[in-house]
């Protein structure tokens, strides 16, 4: 979301001013030149004999007026969405503040899962306020494996310095076949 | 042959007065500007975009009410170009002209500022280290970037180092991103980073306060993709 609006956010605001100076134009054209049948460069006495006719329970009206809310709530949204999902580190002084990506909390968290010999694979899920770890465990692994994975996890997040800590949810599978 | 005068170049240094370091602004302003250089706000381009998406959201919403008859259907009966609203604009003609023209000028203005403050890139400030006299000293801000790396470079743990000055002249930030190795130890490097890398940027450039936003990467050496 935020490349999306890096890159809509110059574009929009070179529309704007493309609509500005057409305005510009149009309405010195219009004073300068009354007696003249068109526009400049907008065929705005096309576009008003048009709308004379149109009335606001017209479909056409309702089409348009339903596209632009749509486009609205699209753009309002990009601009909500594009924060940054930081992670957040305690740091040693004020003057550094340290920050990592989802990504690499959910890497850190896979590795340390993994290492446990009861362990045949792990994917992790990382946000700022969860983590969901889903071990697969070999064939024979007993129940307590999801509390030795849950204190594993607990015991690496108290290691690395997070400022909030996120909820942790551990869900074990057992693998089919042999070991 | 006359001797060059105007070439001679006087080298001197001043030993009685050293250039003493800035004294260091309070935490709440380093905590601040440690965190404005994380990354390049875009909250003034999130703002902008929400505001003309609820403008547009709200606009056409109600657009579409009043053409479904929510508002009465003799309303909606109307045409779109009123022929009250057309023949109020004739009457008034020269000032609905001039306000036309000011709102195109307005629309043109903001629209262009908007697309400028977005398209321009971020600062990179140089660092001067002995204003105020007839010399100059000026550190490059890649070069002081360059130097930075370098020192976190060494510290163990970490394999890769990026780093870049931020912010204004007056009061530069660094951004430093780190590529720690699978057994390193966060909180280690951090103090490091703090005690070593800081502390000798900040001694051998002369500033009070330097400071940093760091970004944790895993390095990528022996990375497993088996993290969904």
């Amino acid at each position: 979301m935020r490349y999306l609006l890096r890159v809509l956010a110059p574009l929009l605001g070179l529309a704007l001013a493309a609509a500005g100076i057409l305005l510009v134009i149009e309405v010195v054209a219009a004073w300068l030149r009354p007696t003249a049948e068109a526009g400049l460069t907008v065929p705005w006495p096309d576009w008003q004999a048009t709308m004379d006719e149109l009335t606001w329970a017209d479909f056409p009206v309702a089409a348009v007026a339903i596209g632009v809310a749509v486009v609205g709530l699209l753009l309002a949204l990009v601009g909500l969405l594009a924060r940054r999902s930081d992670i957040v580190l305690d740091s040693p002084t004020p003057a550094m503040a340290v920050t990592t990506s989802p990504r690499v909390l959910a890497r850190i968290v896979g590795r340390r899962v993994r290492e446990t010999d009861e362990v045949a694979s792990a994917s992790v899920t990382a946000s700022p306020r969860r983590i969901v770890v889903t071990a697969r465990s070999w064939a024979g692994a007993g129940p307590e494996l999801r509390s030795t994975v849950r204190e594993q996890v607990d015991d690496l997040l108290t290691e690395l310095p997070l400022h909030r800590r996120p909820r942790v949810s551990v869900s074990v599978q057992e693998r089919k076949g042999p070991r | 042959m006359s001797e060059p005068a105007a070439n001679t170049v006087e080298l001197s240094k001043q030993t009685s007065t050293p250039a003493a370091p800035e004294p260091e602004p309070p935490a709440g302003v380093l905590r601040r500007r440690s965190r404005s250089a994380v990354a390049r706000s875009a909250a003034r381009d999130r703002g902008i975009a929400v505001l003309i998406g609820l403008l547009l959201l709200v606009t056409g919403t109600l657009v579409a009410l009043l053409s479904f008859g929510v508002f009465g259907s003799m309303r909606a009966g109307r045409p779109v170009l009123d022929p009250v609203v057309v023949e109020a604009l004739g009457t008034q003609s020269t000032v609905s002209r001039i306000v036309a023209i000011a709102v195109g000028i307005l629309l043109t203005l903001l629209g262009l500022t908007w697309a400028a403050r977005s398209l321009r890139p971020e600062r990179r400030p140089d660092l001067v280290l002995a204003a105020g006299g007839a010399t100059e000293i000026v550190v490059s801000s890649a070069a002081a970037a360059d130097a930075v790396a370098t020192e976190a470079g060494r510290i163990p743990g970490v394999g890769r180092v990026r780093a870049r000055l931020v912010g204004p002249e007056r009061a530069p930030a660094l951004r430093l991103t780190l590529w720690i190795t699978d057994d390193a130890d966060v909180q280690d490097v951090l103090r490091r980073v703090d005690g070593q890398v800081l502390a000798s940027a900040r001694a051998s450039l002369g500033l009070g306060a330097l400071p940093a936003a760091v970004r944790i990467e895993l390095d990528t050496a022996a990375s497993a993709s088996r993290v969904a």
